[in-house]
C-alpha cells in the first residue's frame, strides 16, 4: 500500500494534511497532480515550505495516470493530492484508481457550488465527476482530518442535493 | 519597481501590518486586515480608480497565516502589485504562502519563542528577583524577536516578491525552531527547579505537593493538550469546594 | 472610580493579543503587572499573574474559546485578589480561570460580528472609506468587549473573594502547592510539545541545575 492516501483538497500540502494526516501515516512523499503547478516553480518552491521536510513532486495531469503503477510499487509511502475533482476524474479514468479510497477534502464555496458538508462544495459537473469516479470501482467519501467519521458519497450527495 | 513607492507609503503598510487581525473574522479570517495594510501603497500604485477598488477587492478575500510571517505576505503582494502582476498570479501567490506562513509561524512563535521567554521570565521570577526586572525582560527579549521578525519579513517580502520560496527555505525557520527547542527545553528544567526551591515553593508546600505536582507534569507529557482542562478545572473545584468547607468550618 | 481604570486597562491588554500588536502585554504575567500597579498592589498583581502565566503557557494567542482569554482573566483575577494573602491568590486564580473561559467565549461572538463589519469581496467592490471604517470598527468593537467583560468579572468577582478570603481554611504552604499542582501539568505538554524528554533530557538537567543553584545564591 504505498499511496496511502488519495485526497482532493484545494489547499494541497497545508496544516490539515501536514499536522492532522502525515503524522499519522508518515508518508515519504507528496504527489501533487495539477498542471498549473507542475510548470510553475516559484508556487513549487512556497507549497513545499509547508511540506515538513517531506519530499514533494508536482506533476502535469497528462503524465500522472501512467506514473501511478510506479508510485504503488515504489517502498516511498506517498499521499497523492489534487487540487480538484476534475483532475481527480481523469486520474481515475480507465480505471487507474479502482480499489483506491478517494477522500473528498477541503473544497471552498465558490461560484456555482453548493454546500455537501461545511468543508465541501461542489458543482453540478463536480458531483457527476465524484460519482464517475466511484463507479470506476473507487471508494469515495469525505473526511477531513484522520480521527472524524467518514461521510459517505450517496450521503454527501443527499446533503448537497437538499442545499440551496 | 517598488522603488516608486516612497518609504512613506511602505512605513505605512508596516505600522498597519501590526493591526492585520484587527477584524480578523470567520468568513476572511485576515482579508479585512489585509487589504487595509496593503491601502497605503495601493493608493500609490493605481492612478486609475477601477483598477484599484479590483485591486482592493482582491485582498479582501480570505487570507491567514501567522500575524508576524504575514509580513512575507504583505511585502511580496506589494512588490507583485507595484510590478502590475496580473489578478491570477497575486491570488495564486497568496494561496500558496499562507499555509507554510501560518504552518512555520505557529512553530516558530507560538509554540516555542513565546513559551520560551515566558519560562525565562517566571523563572527570575520564582528565583527570587523582583516582579518588575521578571517582567521588563519578559518583554524587551521577546519583542526584540517579534518585531525583528516582522521586519525581516516585511523585507524578504519586498525584496523577493512570489519568488520568496526559495528564501525562506533557506533562512531555515524550521531549524530555528529546533534550536530554541533546545534552549527552551532548558529553560523547562530551570523552571522546575524554581517551582520546587523558590519562596512558596513545592518543597515549602511538603513532599506530598511535590508528588502530586510530578504526577501532574508527567500526564502532561503523556497525555499532551487533553490533560489541561482537567488539571484547570480540578483546581477551579478545589478551590471552590475547601472555601465552602471554609464557610461552614 | 477604580473599578473604571481597571475596566479600561482590561480592554487595552484584551485588544494586543489578537486585534492590536500581539507584544503580549496581553500576557498574564504583563497583565498582571499592570493591574497590580493600577490598584496599588504591585506584588500581588505578579503574585497572581505569575501564576496564571504558568497555567496558560501552552495557550497561544490563535483565539477561539479552548483556553481562557489571559489579558481579562488576569485583570479580573488581580483586581480581586486584595493585598493577595495565600487564600486570596487562590480564590483569585481560579476565578481568574472561570472567568477567562467566559471571556473566551466572547471572542467568538467578536468573530461573527467582524464578519459584518468588514466588506464582504463576494458583494462586489468596496471603498476605501468604508474598509477602513469596517476594520477600524471591528478593533474598536474588541476594546469595548474588553472593557466589558473585564467591569462585569469585577463587579461579580471582587465581592465573592472578598466574601470568602476570611474563612480560606488551608494553610499557605498547602495553598501555593495546589495552584503549583495545577500549573505543572504545563510544564509536562510543553515538554512534550518541545520535542519529549528523552530528546531534550541534557538541556532539561542542566537548566534545572542552574535554577537551583541560582536560587541557592539569590
Amino acid at each position: 500500500m504505498p499511496i496511502v492516501l488519495i485526497r482532493i483538497d484545494e489547499r494541497l500540502i497545508h496544516g490539515q494534511v501536514v499536522i492532522g494526516w502525515a503524522n499519522q501515516l508518515r508518508p515519504d512523499r507528496y504527489v501533487v497532480v495539477d498542471d498549473d503547478l507542475a510548470k510553475s516553480r516559484w508556487e513549487q518552491d512556497l507549497y513545499r515550505l509547508g511540506a515538513g521536510g517531506v519530499e514533494a513532486n508536482f506533476v502535469p495531469s497528462a503524465e500522472a495516470p501512467s506514473r501511478l503503477a510506479e508510485w504503488r510499487d515504489a517502498p516511498e509511502r506517498t499521499i497523492l493530492l489534487t487540487r480538484d475533482v476534475g483532475t481527480m476524474r481523469r486520474l481515475a479514468e480507465g480505471g487507474g484508481l479502482a480499489g483506491e479510497a478517494v477522500v473528498v477534502g477541503g473544497v471552498h464555496h465558490g461560484p456555482g457550488r453548493r454546500e455537501a458538508l461545511t468543508y465541501v462544495h461542489l458543482t453540478e459537473h463536480e458531483m457527476q465527476d465524484l460519482e464517475s469516479i466511484a463507479a470506476g470501482g473507487s471508494d469515495v467519501y469525505s473526511r477531513d482530518l484522520p480521527d472524524a467519521p467518514r461521510v459517505d458519497l450517496d450521503v454527501l450527495k443527499r446533503r448537497w442535493k437538499s442545499s440551496s | 519597481m517598488t522603488e516608486r513607492l516612497s518609504r512613506t507609503a511602505l512605513t505605512s503598510a508596516f505600522l498597519r501590518s501590526f493591526l492585520i487581525q484587527g477584524s480578523w473574522n470567520y468568513r476572511t479570517m485576515l482579508g479585512g486586515g489585509f487589504a487595509f495594510a496593503m491601502l497605503p501603497a495601493l493608493r500609490r500604485i493605481f492612478t486609475d480608480s477601477a483598477a484599484m477598488d479590483a485591486s482592493l477587492q482582491r485582498h479582501l478575500e480570505h487570507f491567514n497565516a501567522h500575524p508576524y510571517l504575514c509580513n512575507v505576505a504583505l511585502g511580496a503582494a506589494v512588490k507583485l502589485e507595484s510590478e502590475g502582476a496580473d489578478a491570477e498570479t497575486v491570488r495564486r501567490f497568496k494561496l500558496a504562502v499562507r499555509g507554510p506562513l501560518g504552518s512555520l509561524g505557529d512553530g516558530l512563535v507560538w509554540a516555542t519563542w513565546l513559551p520560551g521567554v515566558s519560562l525565562l521570565a517566571l523563572t527570575l521570577y520564582w528565583i527570587g528577583l523582583p516582579g518588575w526586572v521578571a517582567v521588563i525582560a519578559f518583554l524587551f527579549v521577546y519583542n526584540v524577536g517579534h518585531v525583528g521578525l516582522r521586519l525581516w519579513a516585511f523585507r524578504v517580502g519586498l525584496a523577493d516578491g512570489r519568488e520568496v520560496g526559495g528564501r525562506l527555505a533557506r533562512a531555515d525557520l524550521g531549524g530555528w525552531t529546533s534550536k530554541l527547542q533546545v534552549v527552551a527545553s532548558l529553560l523547562l528544567g530551570a523552571l522546575v527547579g524554581a517551582m520546587l526551591v523558590g519562596a512558596d515553593g513545592l518543597a515549602a508546600a511538603g513532599p506530598v505537593w511535590v508528588a502530586l505536582a510530578a504526577i501532574a507534569c508527567l500526564a502532561g507529557l503523556f497525555v499532551g493538550h487533553r490533560a489541561w482542562r482537567p488539571a484547570a478545572v480540578t483546581v477551579v473545584v478545589a478551590v471552590a469546594g475547601l472555601s465552602a468547607l471554609g464557610l461552614f468550618l | 472610580m477604580e473599578i473604571v481604570l481597571v475596566s479600561l486597562l482590561g480592554g487595552l491588554l484584551a485588544l494586543d493579543a489578537t486585534s492590536v500588536g500581539q507584544f503580549m502585554t496581553s500576557r498574564p504575567l504583563v497583565a498582571g503587572a499592570l493591574t497590580g500597579w493600577a490598584v496599588g498592589e504591585p506584588a500581588a498583581g505578579v503574585a497572581v499573574g505569575a501564576i496564571l502565566e504558568l497555567y496558560l503557557l501552552v495557550s497561544y494567542p490563535t483565539g477561539g474559546s479552548r483556553f481562557p482569554e489571559g489579558s481579562t482573566a488576569t485583570v479580573v483575577a488581580v483586581a480581586a485578589a486584595g493585598t493577595g494573602s495565600p487564600g486570596a491568590l487562590a480564590l483569585a486564580v481560579a476565578a481568574g480561570l472561570v472567568w477567562g473561559q467566559l471571556a473566551g467565549a466572547s471572542i467568538t461572538y467578536l468573530r461573527r460580528a467582524n464578519a459584518r463589519l468588514v466588506p464582504d469581496p463576494g458583494q462586489g467592490p468596496t471603498s476605501t472609506r468604508r474598509l477602513a471604517a469596517g476594520h477600524l470598527g471591528a478593533v474598536l468593537l474588541d476594546f469595548v468587549r474588553g472593557v466589558v467583560v473585564t467591569f462585569a468579572g469585577v463587579l461579580v468577582v471582587r465581592p465573592l473573594v472578598g466574601g470568602l478570603v476570611a474563612s480560606w481554611p488551608v494553610p499557605p504552604g498547602a495553598t501555593f502547592g495546589l495552584l503549583l499542582v495545577g500549573g505543572s501539568v504545563s510544564v509536562g505538554i510543553l515538554l512534550r510539545d518541545f520535542g519529549g524528554f528523552r530528546r531534550h533530557r541534557t538541556a532539561f538537567v542542566v537548566g534545572l541545575a542552574l535554577a537551583l543553584l541560582g536560587a541557592r545564591l539569590l
